[in-house]
């Protein structure tokens, strides 16, 4: 049997795995396994490329799910319109990874699996509570991308055997939450040493469910410098919401990718203002256990500006939540640009 | 490691440039690889490790931008695979490829493939791309020459025409004259076609491959009975391929190159001390790469460790632990003038700094790669990018004990080198292979063996006291700097020297006492650096400065041009300088927008009292030494070629800073032609002059004036054998196109060809030898030992710094320098642009740590993303000696770039930053530790924060 195949079926990319009895491996991009086979970290003796089986590569919008085909591009990813509006936190991580020519072929079913702990597909997958959909002969399940990590760099899923097909994020505006009058709002904060083409020194994603949300208003002059909308400093407007539900997910503070529970707990029943994004901050800190990287940054300083970007991120997302219907135009401009940039406006 | 690429060939077919191709191999191996060897296509560069940190090898996979180095082959089959070589149509290059000769947006050439590709995807997608959508596109493909802008500005252009509103030719550039007008480079073409040939590109039949075995500590003894386990010898010996591995015993002649760096061996005998991380041991040679590499898993050495240190305290300390040198000093250098002490104490105010600096790499995107062979003559020959072949012949003639006459090194298209190429090493190690087999070899280094082997940019420790009067004239300076050479001399001998000159800036200073020296640690080697030694000094001094100007209440603009000399003044170095100096006027040309920037950071930051973002602008200035030390005399050739048309000898290589366009438009001019009427031969030994040692910015002004000389000789040879044919005045003829003919009504004429004809009756050489000789301006009896040749330039920076993470981000530079004469604007904006950006790296995000940094991953590059928007000011203020009134620039424009940003992150928070690079988490720690009355920051947010 050839060393290199590329199956046009799920099901036949199953069944050549089970064939060569562990022996093969799923490649997708090919960005992670590469490097590793070059190094030895891993010695497959045979590759099944799942990037040309149409179904892992297709995203689609049902009425209350996000799915995306595990092995769908973060270039496919952050082009994508329905998600850089309605989900633009995704789109955000998605053009944050690497640059451009490693986002046109890095997926991210292969970010999930290989499972650093600050990979920034994971992180925001955790922050939208993402599903994953594994399959494996004997059939497939859908559970939660959280319950996908073990360590470092290791994921429950064995690309020898199984394949991770499709991720699924609950999707904001259903029409229940419209009712109820529900607002959601998702946003993404990354510092590196530089602005593109290198692994963050954090990462954090989060979201935020709003209830009785007031009405959306127009806020002051959202076109910041640079294409960056400035959304620090401008939350006080929004204090008669109330946060029904808020989840933060960041990296790389633990061995996995993390979710700070305490401070999303704190975040519940609250109202929105600027002192009770800083204390979830505070709190997520306190949760925080990172280390330090004599490349990127001490676990000092990591945990220093850890309130800042847990808050930076809780205020864009309240911010989104409250002017769902503005924020899509700043943000194209901003896709355009580099989301890794700060946020800075007149 | 490349072993684990093990899977059996396959038969893979795609597309390739539109044909069909079968390449036959393992599926994992990168397409890169592919492409490269078994395809026979070298357009597609390489300049990592399979990493996919740098893009170089980008192409499109069905139309998407991908990293060939992370395509296993197997993943292109039955898809299409697009490279530079297809990107031009059959009517001629691809409008983007025109705009990039056209922009000057190619320099070294090196990452112009990828980004051409990226551009391209880019422009399928929308042929009205947005300025960051096309920072975006091209945000993963690094370059270290140009900066962006102009790369930026091609793709612009590119697009406008594809939507059929921007003009087909960039008229607006194309001056009258040869010089003056921003020419087209003349190798650009080339580069943008993917058909320049660069080291690793050459291939020749029976090529054999060396690698080098290296040492993994930074400090150790080897074994005193042999140099290798003589198991590992034997064992190694013995693999298949393994043609020889040659250690001390193989140095046939002098072990060293002793005139670069007086201690380094070529290969260390048995018993010796290796000194840094990546010292070489042995060289392996062998039929592949991979044979190689066997031999080198299998070499043993037995190295006993010995106690390491790589910061100056350290090895300073009482009892350190020696590495080289008396108290592990290399070299000092001192400078005295006036009565120091008397004069700080008088002054009114004195003010104590201490800066420090990182280890650089050079990072050009092209490795260090050589291909060494023996030419039709029998010589030993190195093809390899380097900055003076000649020296490089005398290092390989002295270590293989042959005369010189029969080595030859010729420098081809080289992808960068920003003086990390200067290293004589590789080439000594290159020729020491073919020495002993005989054969063609290959040394290529991987991007981890040059981050840990090539040498880099000298950490240094300047400390100043530095004493002003109230109304800021300045009045004295006390400076001591330790510059850390690393393990090796590595020319740390004459770092002192260039550190001290630049730490006095082109200021008045009534008294001076500075000393600096060179310092070993078990740090890597250290080396020439863009600015050999200067750039780390006056970062000290522009930052200083500032720091004084705030102290006295001062514009740091003002304090400049109250002490800024004129060509009269006595200058820091204890004596006038030797050439015009346009300071103040480079002052002058920056303050309108000094101005601006300051007012509106002024009104953002006041109108968000409590905001965590601040702005801060920043100014510095620079002066840098282009003069030569040794001859003063330049040689270079012209010839009549048979045609008719000039050829030019010289060596001036080109890495990618544009010699090769600049001395053919100099020898347009003086000859009187059109520049394609002129070839340029550069940088072989066995076809040119020798023309002194180059640093980047002394090649137009000393080469340019022998190459202005002897194309002035030869013409005035060419019009007096004419005015003999035509029977008339010499000086009523002109020369036009390939003719010479007379003035006035009559049009009689004669050809070129014809004149070199009757040069041949007459027994008249075709080829003359022309010299730029600056003795006579400066007499031997009164001439320093460096020509005090100065250029000045002076740099703003607009950035805006996050208080509460320490984020930076340049928002704006302008960079004004005096170039005495812009001999190619398009070129000199593009140099100084390139030289922002590097400056901009070193202020903000470069440092080697030894032992800790592996390569492109961890040593952070500016990309795309950081670039500023930049305005570049050319100032002219002629030079009186250089060919038509050029000064120096490749190298000076880095100075000032550093210091500017620096010091507007300073002005921002509050605080001094006095550490390089300032990573985010120095920023930050700076603000924590800052008295609180210091910092402008107030505390932590509060709730009335925002107000916009
Ligand atoms: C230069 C560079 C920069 C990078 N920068 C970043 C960055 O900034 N942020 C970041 O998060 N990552 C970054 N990465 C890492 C990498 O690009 C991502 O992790 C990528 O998403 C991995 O996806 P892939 O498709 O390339 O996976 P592959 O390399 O193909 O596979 C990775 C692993 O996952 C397995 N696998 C892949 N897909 C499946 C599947 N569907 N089912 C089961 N197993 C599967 C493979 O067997 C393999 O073990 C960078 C990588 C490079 C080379
Ligand atoms: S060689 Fe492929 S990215 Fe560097
Ligand atoms: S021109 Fe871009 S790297 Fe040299």
């Amino acid at each position: 049997m050839p060393a290199y195949t590329t199956p046009a079926t799920l099901d036949d990319a199953l069944a050549l795995l089970a064939s060569h009895k562990g022996q093969a491996m799923v490649i997708a991009g090919g960005t992670d396994l590469i490097p590793d086979l070059r190094r030895g970290v891993k010695c497959p003796q045979a590759l099944v490329d799942i990037s040309r089986i149409p179904e892992l590569a297709h995203i689609e919008m049902t009425g209350e799910w996000l799915v995306v085909g595990a092995a769908t591009t973060f270039a496919a990813l952050k082009e994508h319109l329905a998600i850089r509006q309605r989900v633009p936190a995704l789109a955000e991580a998605a053009s944050a990874v690497g640059a451009m020519g490693i986002q046109t072929a890095a997926t991210w079913g292969g970010n999930l699996v290989q499972a650093m702990p600050a990979a920034d597909g994971a992180i925001v997958a955790l922050a939208l509570e993402a599903e994953a959909r594994v399959a494996e002969p004997g059939g497939a399940a859908w559970r939660p991308v959280a319950s996908l990590f073990r360590g470092p760099g290791q994921s429950v899923i064995d690309p020898t055997r199984q394949i991770l097909t499709h991720i699924r994020v609950p999707l904001p505006t259903s029409p229940l939450d419209r009712a109820q009058g529900k607002r959601w709002g998702s946003a993404w904060r990354r510092v590196g040493r530089r602005d593109s083409l290198v692994l963050p020194i954090l990462n954090c994603a989060v979201k935020l469910v709003l209830e009785n949300a007031s009405m959306p208003y127009d806020p002051p002059n959202l076109g910041g410098q640079g294409g960056v909308p400035n959304l620090v400093g401008q939350v006080e407007v929004m204090a008669e919401d109330l946060i029904e539900r808020a989840t933060i997910a960041l990296g790389p503070v633990a061995p996995r990718p993390f979710r700070a529970q305490e401070a999303e707990s704190f975040l519940a029943g609250k109202p929105l203002s600027i002192e009770v994004f800083e204390e979830a901050g505070r709190i997520a800190q306190r949760e925080s256990n990172p280390r330090s990287s004599v490349m990127r940054a001490s676990r000092e300083y990591r945990l220093a500006v850890i309130p800042h970007i847990v808050s930076d991120a809780l205020a864009a997302a309240a911010h989104r939540a409250q002017v769902g219907r503005r924020i899509h135009e700043s943000l194209n401009q901003r896709l355009s640009g580099s989301v890794n940039q700060q946020s800075e406006g007149d | 490691m490349l072993d684990a690429l093990h899977f059996s060939a396959m038969a893979i077919s795609f597309t390739l440039n539109g044909s069909q191709v079968i390449a036959q191999s393992d599926p994992a191996t990168p397409l890169l690889d592919v492409l490269r060897g078994e395809l026979g296509l070298t357009g597609t560069k390489q300049g990592c490790d399979h990493e996919g940190e740098c893009g170089a090898c980008t192409v499109l996979l069905d139309g998407h931008p991908v990293r060939s180095c992370l395509t296993p082959l197997g993943k292109v089959a039955g898809r299409e695979v697009l490279t530079v070589e297809g990107l031009a149509g059959p009517d001629g290059l691809h409008p983007l490829q025109a705009a990039f000769v056209e922009v000057g947006a190619v320099q070294c050439g090196y990452c112009t493939p990828g980004m051409l590709l990226s551009a391209k995807a880019l422009l399928h997608r929308t042929l009205c791309p947005s300025r960051p959508e096309i920072i975006a596109a091209l945000e993963g493909n690094l370059c270290r020459c140009t900066g962006y802008a102009k790369i930026v500005q091609a793709v612009e252009l590119a697009a406008a025409r594809l939507r059929g509103d921007a003009p087909h030719l960039n008229a607006a550039h194309a001056g009258p004259r040869p010089i003056g007008g921003s020419a087209l480079r003349s190798d650009s073409l080339d580069k943008v076609t993917g058909k320049a040939r660069y080291a690793e590109d050459l291939t020749l039949p029976g090529m054999l491959h060396s690698r080098v075995l290296r040492s993994p500590l930074p400090h150790a003894r080897l074994s005193s009975s042999s140099v290798l386990r003589p198991s590992s010898l034997a064992e190694a010996g013995e693999l298949p391929g393994v043609i020889r591995i040659l250690t001390a015993a193989d140095v046939p002649g002098s072990n060293g190159f002793a005139y670069y760096s007086q201690d380094e061996p070529v290969l260390p005998p048995a018993g010796a001390t290796l000194r840094t991380i990546g010292a070489p041991i042995a060289l392996v040679i062998a039929e592949s790469p991979e044979q190689a590499e066997r031999a080198l898993a299998i070499l043993q050495a037995d190295l006993e460790p010995l106690p390491h240190a790589f910061d100056l305290d350290t090895v300073l300390a009482d009892g350190a632990v020696p590495i080289a040198g008396e108290h592990n000093q290399l070299a000092t250098w001192d400078l005295q003038h006036g009565d120091l002490e008397a004069t700080l104490t008088a002054s009114d105010h004195c003010l104590e700094s201490c800066y420090e600096t990182a280890f650089l790499e050079h990072a050009a995107l092209e490795r260090e790669a050589l291909l060494g062979y023996l030419d039709e003559e029998d010589r030993i020959t190195v093809i390899g990018g380097c900055h003076e072949p000649n020296f490089q012949r005398g290092y390989i003639a002295d270590a293989l004990a042959l005369p010189p006459d029969q080595i030859r090194v010729i420098v081809p298209p080289t992808g960068g080198s920003f003086g990390g190429k200067q290293d004589p090493w590789p080439f000594i190690a290159t020729a020491l292979g073919v020495f002993h087999t005989r054969r063609p070899v290959r040394l290529v280094y991987t991007r981890r063996e040059s981050f840990d082997a090539s040498p880099k940019r000298h950490p240094y420790r300047v400390r100043y006291r530095m004493g002003a009067t109230a109304d800021g004239r300045l009045t004295g300076v006390h400076v001591r700097i330790d510059c850390n050479t690393g393990g090796y001399d590595g020319h740390g001998q004459y770092i002192p020297n260039f550190a001290l000159t630049a730490s006095g800036g082109p200021y008045r200073w009534p008294a001076v006492d500075g000393r600096a020296r060179s310092v070993y640690t078990n740090g890597p080697k250290g080396g020439q650096f863009r600015g050999f030694g200067t750039g780390q000094s006056n970062f000290a001094l522009e930052c200083t400065l500032d720091e004084l100007a705030q102290e006295l209440g001062l514009d740091p603009l003002d304090l400049r041009l109250r002490n800024a000399i004129t060509e009269k003044d006595w200058s820091f170095l204890g004596h006038p300088v030797g050439e015009s100096l346009g300071y103040r006027e480079v002052l002058e040309a920056v303050r309108p927008q000094y101005q601006r920037f300051l007012e509106e950071a002024r009104q953002w930051n006041q109108s968000r009292v409590g905001h965590p973002l601040r702005r801060g602008v920043g100014l510095a200035g620079m002066w840098y030494r282009f003069g030569k030390s040794g001859s003063v005399r330049i040689e270079a050739h012209a010839e009549l070629a048979q045609d008719g048309h000039l050829i030019i000898c010289c060596s001036a290589p080109d890495y990618g800073q544009g010699t090769n366009t600049v001395m053919s438009q100099m020898a347009a001019e003086a000859f009187g032609v059109d520049r394609e009427w002129v070839e340029v031969v550069n940088a072989d030994t066995a076809l040119v002059p020798y023309s002194g040692i180059q640093g980047a910015s002394r090649a137009t002004y000393f080469v340019g004036g022998a190459v202005r000389e002897v194309s002035t000789a030869l013409r005035s040879e060419v019009l007096g054998t004419a005015a003999e044919l035509l029977d008339c005045d010499p000086d009523s003829l002109v020369i036009e196109r390939d003719r010479v003919i007379a003035a006035g009504a009559d049009c009689r004429g004669v050809s070129l060809a014809e004149v070199g004809g009757e040069f041949d009756r007459m027994g008249k050489p075709r080829r003359v030898a022309g010299f730029f000789d600056l003795a006579s301006a400066f007499p031997a009896e009164i001439r320093p030992e460096y020509l005090p040749l100065v250029v000045t330039g002076a740099h703003l920076a607009d950035v805006s710094v996050r208080l509460d993470t320490g984020e930076v981000k340049v928002r704006r530079m302008v960079a004004a320098h005096d170039v005495g004469r812009a001999v190619n604007p398009l070129d000199a904006e593009g140099q100084i642009e390139g030289a922002v950006l590097m400056g901009l790296g070193a202020a903000l995000m470069e440092e080697v740590l030894p032992g800790q940094t592996t390569g492109l991953s961890d040593y952070y590059l500016p990309t795309a993303q950081s670039m500023p928007e930049l305005q570049v000011i050319l100032v002219e203020v002629p030079s009186r000696h250089g060919p038509y009134g050029v000064k120096g620039l490749g190298e000076a424009a880095m100075l000032p770039s550093t210091p500017a940003i620096i010091n507007a992150v300073s002005r921002a928070i509050g605080v001094r930053l006095r550490t390089i690079p300032a990573t985010p988490e120095r920023v930050l720690q700076a603000i924590q530790l800052a008295p609180a009355q210091q910092g402008c920051y107030a505390g932590p947010r509060t709730r009335n924060a925002g107000g916009s």
